[in-house]
């Protein structure tokens, strides 16, 4: 690895093995890309590539697994998660331009966002690297889908290891416009999040803490819970059990402890003052018992047992959690919408991410869009308003290929909304207070 | 005996005692014109209530069940405008009908629906479209308010049966929630609106919501019923599996599984099973072109609201409005790929549709026609039954009455 780019500078590109020319180093030449990953030796290209002032690393050295695997107490400036799926909205078996879509009428996602966050969270403030590939047998992707792949990795703050499809490395290399033009068209979504590093720092939020291992017999529930929650607009913190005596619980409204078996005795008095100073704090049929609360009260939602803890309240599953898409759900009915951040309409084909400054004031609403003209998401189409809980002074859209214009409010009822004009793959919306 | 005349013989054994259209009962229909939302409604409903004879003999002192239509993916609009002014009854309708309930005696007022495929709690379906649920408990003032999933067992102990008096079209009788037994009235709050099954839904399609999915939706438990919902109601639509076991199945398994037959039987048997005590259409803001998310849709201004104590009377004033005639069936609009919802109702004896037997009170239905059709028209051609539209057409905007 270079010495001169810290490791939280480095932008990642996967060296295509069939590019044998230091020629095509040239293609970095004044662009966001500034480390290159080579499968193995590289011999004169790695020397053009260091001469050029990239950073070279040897795949292997990164230790790169699959988020299972991950040893995340290693001492390196770098977690590399692979077996990741393309980002993308799934066809319907039928293909075509119909959706696939998921329990709730909205088209299914596939997004690495989840294992972003849930790395991020584990491995304690490394930098998290994301490893996949434009799926095979397949027709190659476009300028939008690999734009797609970058901020569906980057609007959480961590890099994809770009991997081109074998038909754009072979057209770049032999200097194709076509390919060119959708070199271009990356390395711009790429230099858009470089340009507004600020907003790595920014801190991801919502009203609920996700406390797992993640990890054995409670990965299964626990990662799709943070897959399907995000994919219902129920935004949360992800909490690694291992670091819950240090985790800041502080702005949550609920804490949700996922994993089905009583909590050791070291992690109850954290929860359970968590509940007393007023927190929701959401357990398992097993862990229950470690939560005995108060008086009985009356549960809106279906399936669980809710008792008052000094200000706050412990609802404990009554039935064992089978199925993560309606434990998300029930989580958002408890938590309740009302504190969603962010409330969204026609979004059905985005993703959306919410952070917050270090500093606490300003807001950032990350929209990834995975929709195409054809696949809209919804009815209304295009046309998506939103509605955002915090209180701020102005919001200003940034998109990757324009300058920001501010967004006017639109009152809509006793509400104010903003209505977003139409844009392709990602917008930020940021919100000053 | 032939073979023909055999099984005209067991269709008629299976076919729903028919009441003869002269003998189904007529009630009073209040109609009247409210050019928008907000404040003006509550006056314009308490008129209405007056005109059909006031509210108190209904619901003072009693328990007041109402159910809403709230219809569709509360996260998707008909562009960006709230789904309150295209699909669902709006807050504003739903807060002056309970505000007028309690201060005519009503002791509780339970806010019903069925939100689609779906355990979660009213109140945070309601909160997905960005109502604010507590402006109801408000409205009540001193009367008790309470919110209720009815997909489900929901806060009953049990589901309770309603037979379907005459014998039903589609199913001899319903388990339905506590909600719809432990009540004094039941109301139906609907919305004027085409429907891309049953040609039109208005207060009384907005009943087939009653029937919990852990019954008779996708999923639903095979011999008893589910826990939670776990699919829509295609079985009903399309006849694709029976109820859990537990329940009643439909009358006849070979009768046609095409959603146009299916669900105004259903419809029709519900209504009559558990009566409508007071409807009302809101029709103040609405779509034409179909009510589920995914068809095309139009944003129609109607500015009217209709009311009455006979449902199927006040949808046949509703079809009047939309520019249909009540008296129409299959093959002709807004039935063209639908039976009759209010024929078969009437034939059940829950009420008339014929508009000469309805006393209209308040405006005249041919001075608030919005011809729901002409509203949708393309090159001056109006639409015709509400589906997706070839080629998929962009949504009309700003529909008026003409």
């Amino acid at each position: 690895m270079a010495a001169d780019i810290a490791a939280a500078d480095l932008v990642p590109f996967r060296w295509p093995a069939t590019w044998t020319d230091p020629r095509h180093i040239a293609l970095f030449e004044g662009g966001p890309v500034n480390c290159l990953l080579f499968d193995g030796p590289a011999g004169a290209i790695a020397d053009a590539a260091r001469k050029a002032g990239l950073s070279v690393i040897y795949w292997n050295s990164l230790n790169a697994a699959k988020l299972a695997d991950i040893n995340w107490n290693a001492p390196v400036p770098i977690v590399t998660v692979t077996g990741l799926v393309w980002p993308r909205m799934q066809a319907a078996a039928g293909g075509g331009d119909q959706a696939a879509s998921g329990p709730t009428g909205a088209p299914w996602i596939d997004s690495t966002s989840w294992v972003a966050r849930l790395a991020a969270a584990r491995a304690g403030g490394k930098q998290i690297w994301l490893d996949f590939a434009p799926p095979k047998d397949e027709a190659p992707p476009g300028d939008a889908a690999y734009r797609v792949a970058v901020a569906d990795a980057a609007s959480t703050g961590a890099r994809w290891a770009l991997t081109l499809d074998p038909k754009l490395s072979a057209g770049l290399a032999a200097g194709s416009a076509g390919a060119l033009k959708t070199w271009k068209s990356i390395t711009a979504a790429l230099s858009f999040f470089e340009q507004h590093k600020p907003w790595r720092s920014y801190q991801h939020q919502g009203p609920l803490g996700v406390v797992s291992t993640f990890a054995g017999e409670h990965e299964f529930m626990a990662t799709e819970f943070l897959n399907l929650a995000a994919r219902r607009n129920l935004l949360y913190r992800v909490i690694d059990r291992s670091r819950l005596a240090s985790a800041d619980l502080g702005g949550l409204r609920a804490v949700i402890w996922l994993d089905q078996e009583l909590p050791p005795p070291e992690a109850v008095p954290k929860l359970a003052e968590f509940a007393r100073a007023g927190g929701l704090l959401i357990v398992s049929q097993t862990a229950a018992p470690a939560f005995k609360g108060e008086g009985s009260l009356d549960c809106p939602v279906a399936g669980y047992g809710l008792r008052s803890l000094g200000k706050g309240t412990v609802a404990a599953a009554v039935r064992d959690w089978d199925d993560p898409y309606f434990l998300a759900a029930d989580a958002h009915n408890l938590v309740s919408r009302r504190y969603d951040p962010v409330r969204m309409f026609n979004g059905s084909s985005y993703w959306v991410h919410y952070s917050v400054a270090p500093d606490g004031r300003d807001g950032l609403i990350q929209l990834v869009s995975f929709g195409t003209a054809s696949r809209g998401g919804g009815a209304g189409g295009a046309e998506v308003s939103l509605r955002i809980a915090r209180n701020h002074r102005s919001v200003a859209l940034h998109t990757l290929d324009a300058e920001p214009v501010p967004l006017q409010p639109v009152t809509v009822g006793q509400n104010i909304e903003y209505r977003l004009p139409q844009f392709a793959t990602y917008a930020a919306l940021e919100v000053k207070a | 005996m032939t073979r023909r005349e055999m099984l005209v013989t067991a269709g008629a054994a299976l076919a729903a005692p028919r009441i003869r259209a002269a003998q189904a009962p007529t009630a009073p229909v209040a109609l009247a014109r409210c050019d928008s939302y907000g404040p003006a409604v509550l006056p314009v409903l308490r008129k209405m209530f007056d005109q059909i004879g006031g509210i108190g003999r209904l619901v003072k002192g009693k328990t007041v069940a109402v159910k809403l239509n709230l219809t569709g993916n509360p996260d998707i609009r008909v562009g960006t405008i709230p789904i309150e002014s295209t699909n669902w009854t709006h807050p504003d309708v739903i807060s002056a009908a309970v505000a007028l309930f309690a201060q005519a005696g009503a002791a509780r007022i339970r806010l019903l629906e069925s939100p689609w495929k779906s355990a979660e709690p009213l109140e945070e379906y309601m909160i997905s479209a960005g109502w604010e649920p507590r402006d109801f408990v408000s409205a009540a003032g001193k009367a008790r308010l309470e919110f209720e999933n009815t997909n489900f067992l929901g806060r009953g102990k049990q589901y309770h049966r309603f037979p379907v008096p005459n014998g039903g079209h589609l199913f001899p009788a319903f388990d339905l929630n506590h909600s719809y037994y432990d009540c004094d009235v039941f109301v139906s709050i609907g919305k004027l609106k085409e429907h891309r099954t049953a040609g039109v839904t208005m207060s009384m399609k907005n009943c087939f919501g009653i029937t919990p999915c852990t019954i008779y939706g996708d999923g639903a438990g095979e011999d008893e019923p589910g826990l939670v919902p776990r699919g829509g109601r295609n079985p009903i639509h399309a006849g694709t599996r029976q109820p859990s076991k537990s329940s009643p199945p439909e009358k006849d398994p070979t009768s046609p599984r095409e959603g146009g037959y299916r669900v105004p039987r259903c419809v029709a048997d519900l209504v009559a099973a558990r009566p409508v005590h007071l409807a009302i259409i809101d029709g103040i803001e609405s779509i034409a072109g179909g009510e589920v998310g995914g068809q095309v849709q139009h944003y129609v201004q109607p500015h009217v609201l209709v009311a009455g104590t006979n449902t199927v009377c006040v949808d046949a004033v509703g079809a009047a409005v939309m520019g249909f005639d009540p008296m129409a069936d299959r093959g002709v609009k807004p039935f063209e790929q639908a039976d009759s919802t209010l024929r078969l109702a009437e034939e059940l004896g829950v009420g008339t549709r014929d508009l000469n037997r309805i006393e209209v009170i308040g405006e005249k239905i041919a001075g608030v026609v919005c011809d729901y059709r002409k509203a949708r028209s393309v090159n001056g051609v109006p639409g015709g039954w509400p589906g997706r539209a070839p080629g998929g057409a962009a949504p009309a905007r700003g529909g008026r009455r003409g």
